[in-house]
């Protein structure tokens, strides 16, 4: 109807100038103004921020070259981050696959089973890893062990989310046959629904293995263990040619991690 | 007609599968056999935790209420600031990543430079160069999250730009568009209501990494999170993590809602939500992952 009212050589009314547009960005600039202020924001100042990172160069001139020696000394620590790695993975992987299947509205007994653990699992994504590792330390002291615990929960986070979203996705056919052969709720999850969400299980677990041994430099730095005590310990005392290579050494094992599990990933998935 | 048995297929060899398994087990009975856990310590979990989770929680310090809020702020505002950055940074580079502008070997490394940004965690780059460079304070945090935010806005971004109608941009080039116009009235106006709609909600992901970002010095609330822990007055870590928790809540439902705005538009449907929504097996890491670390 409207499109037959516009014969040729008549133009359609330019649309209204939306108020919209200016409003956003007014507001983008009140915030960034706010937040970069003096006195109600953080004091960023751009031509102060270049002058810094000038003189910063000169202290980042210290990493070079890497005192190489140092090496020797990561292989333990980076060897306890593995070590946190393989035993959160299992462990946190294990935990989630229970989880998961109680929190897809497909293999969930009911309602409100459902959205509890939905609910619990929204919670514990909420809160980052550290926080976790910090309160872990409170309550049992330094080591290796609030830091399993800590990636322990990060890790039930990251796969139960994906894994149930997966199961909300599955073809619902062999469940159908399942259940008309007798199958009980147990027997529908184990022999419906497992054999098709196994190769993405297997492919999330990779891939929280591959994040803890990132987060484990991390955690470490609240004392969690791993190889973050030792970029703590170097940080204190300002040793950068010997934090160069710790990084170094946390980029090649992550690299290789990567690879090893990409391998793995074409191998099973 | 007769039919002839069809052989069946030989199953496959158990050995891989059994030498894999065995690796597998060993690996993991070796690591959680050589590590140094002092297990014991386990049996006094439940109740120390419980025991904090008590003093944190029942006896709130609301004194330190505005303390808390305040240094959220400061978080929000470097979250903020260090979204801008990755924003201007990355935006150049998605253009150079996104294999339908440039050669497939730029792209490719533009690709790996956003990859290597990406996988180092802003409290490592707080860590290691940041607070070295412009030391303690809401500078590093901010340069941090702002470099770490290159690596992810600028993958999506380009990953948005390589899906564009090539419409626009043919029409750009036969009206004689130079190339920097046409990528400006071609491409850019097309792309840009996603890509500002991936800079809102890094921005969500970047108030919870900078409420962190504290824990090593780099400002905001993560230092007073962690100095109320390390000195046993969990009244205030309790209120500092419920000052976290309820702010990060509001600033996703109001950067949400902004964000469903930008790409509906008021007009055309759900398009490129779904996209946004989901980004989480790439992004996290941290996170919160990405949320945490990513």
């Amino acid at each position: 109807m409207t499109a037959g009212a516009v014969s040729a050589g008549q133009r359609p009314a330019k649309p209204r100038p939306s108020i919209v547009a200016p409003l956003a960005v007014v507001a983008f600039l009140a915030i960034t103004w706010w937040a970069a202020s003096d006195e109600l924001g953080i004091g960023f100042d751009v031509f102060e921020l270049l002058t810094n990172l000038t003189r910063g160069a000169s202290i980042l001139a210290e990493f070079v070259p890497p005192d190489w020696a140092f090496l020797d000394r990561t292989w333990a620590p980076l060897l306890e981050t593995f070590q946190m790695a393989v035993i959160a993975s299992v462990i946190g992987c294990g935990l989630a696959l229970p989880i998961s299947f109680l929190a897809s509205r497909v293999t969930s007994p009911n309602a409100f089973v459902y959205l509890l653990d939905r609910g619990i699992l929204s919670v514990v994504r909420a809160l980052p890893d550290i926080l976790y590792a910090l309160v872990f330390v409170a309550a049992l002291g330094i080591g290796p062990l609030p830091g399993i615990l800590a990636l322990i929960l990060f890790n039930i986070g990251v796969v139960a989310k994906l894994l149930s979203e997966t199961v909300d996705a599955v073809d619902p056919g062999p469940i159908e046959a399942a259940r008309a052969s007798g199958g009980d709720r147990v027997q529908t999850v184990r022999w419906a629904v497992l054999p098709q969400v196994l190769p993405n299980y297997v492919a999330y677990s990779l891939y929280v293995f591959e994040l803890n041994i990132r987060a484990s430099a991390v955690i470490g730095i609240v004392g969690a263990g791993g190889i973050g005590n030792l970029i703590n310990e170097q940080r204190r005392f300002f040793n950068y040619d010997n934090l160069a290579v710790v990084i170094v050494a946390i980029f090649v094992v992550v690299i290789l991690i990567e690879l090893g599990s990409l391998w793995l990933r074409r191998r099973l998935v | 007609m007769t039919t002839q048995p069809v052989a069946r297929p030989q199953p496959p060899s158990p050995t891989a599968k059994r030498v894999a398994t065995a690796i597998f087990a060993l690996i993991v009975v070796g690591a959680a056999v050589t590590v140094d856990l002092r297990i014991d310590r386990l049996t006094d979990l439940p109740v120390r935790l419980w025991d904090i989770g008590v003093r944190m929680f029942s006896d709130l310090d609301f004194d330190y209420l505005p303390t808390a809020f305040g240094l959220m702020i400061e978080s929000i505002q470097i979250a903020w600031l260090g979204t801008i950055i990755g924003a201007l940074l990355s935006l150049p580079l998605a253009f150079f990543g996104a294999k339908n502008i440039t050669s497939g070997v730029v792209s490719n490394v533009v690709r790996l430079v956003l990859n290597a940004i990406r996988a180092i965690p802003e409290i490592l780059l707080a860590v290691v160069i940041f607070i070295p460079m412009v030391g303690v304070g809401a500078y590093a945090g901010t340069l941090a999250i702002g470099i770490h935010s290159i690596g992810t806005l600028g993958k999506l971004s380009a990953e948005v730009i390589e899906g564009i109608d090539t419409g626009p941009v043919e029409a750009a080039r036969a009206t004689g568009g130079r190339p920097l116009q046409v990528q400006r009235w071609g491409v850019l106006p097309q792309v840009l209501p996603e890509i500002v709609a991936f800079w809102l909600y890094r921005f969500e992901i970047n108030v919870r990494a900078s409420a962190i970002l504290g824990v090593v010095g780099a400002g905001g609330i993560g230092e007073a999170l962690v100095q109320s822990l390390v000195y046993r007055r969990y009244d205030r870590a309790g209120m500092a993590i419920i000052v976290v928790i309820v702010v990060t809540i509001l600033i996703d439902l109001v950067s949400g809602w902004a964000r469903r705005r930008i790409i509906a538009g008021g007009s055309t449907g759900p398009r490129a939500d779904d996209a946004i929504e989901e980004p989480t097996f790439a992004a996290t890491g941290a996170g919160r992952i990405d949320t945490g670390i990513g």
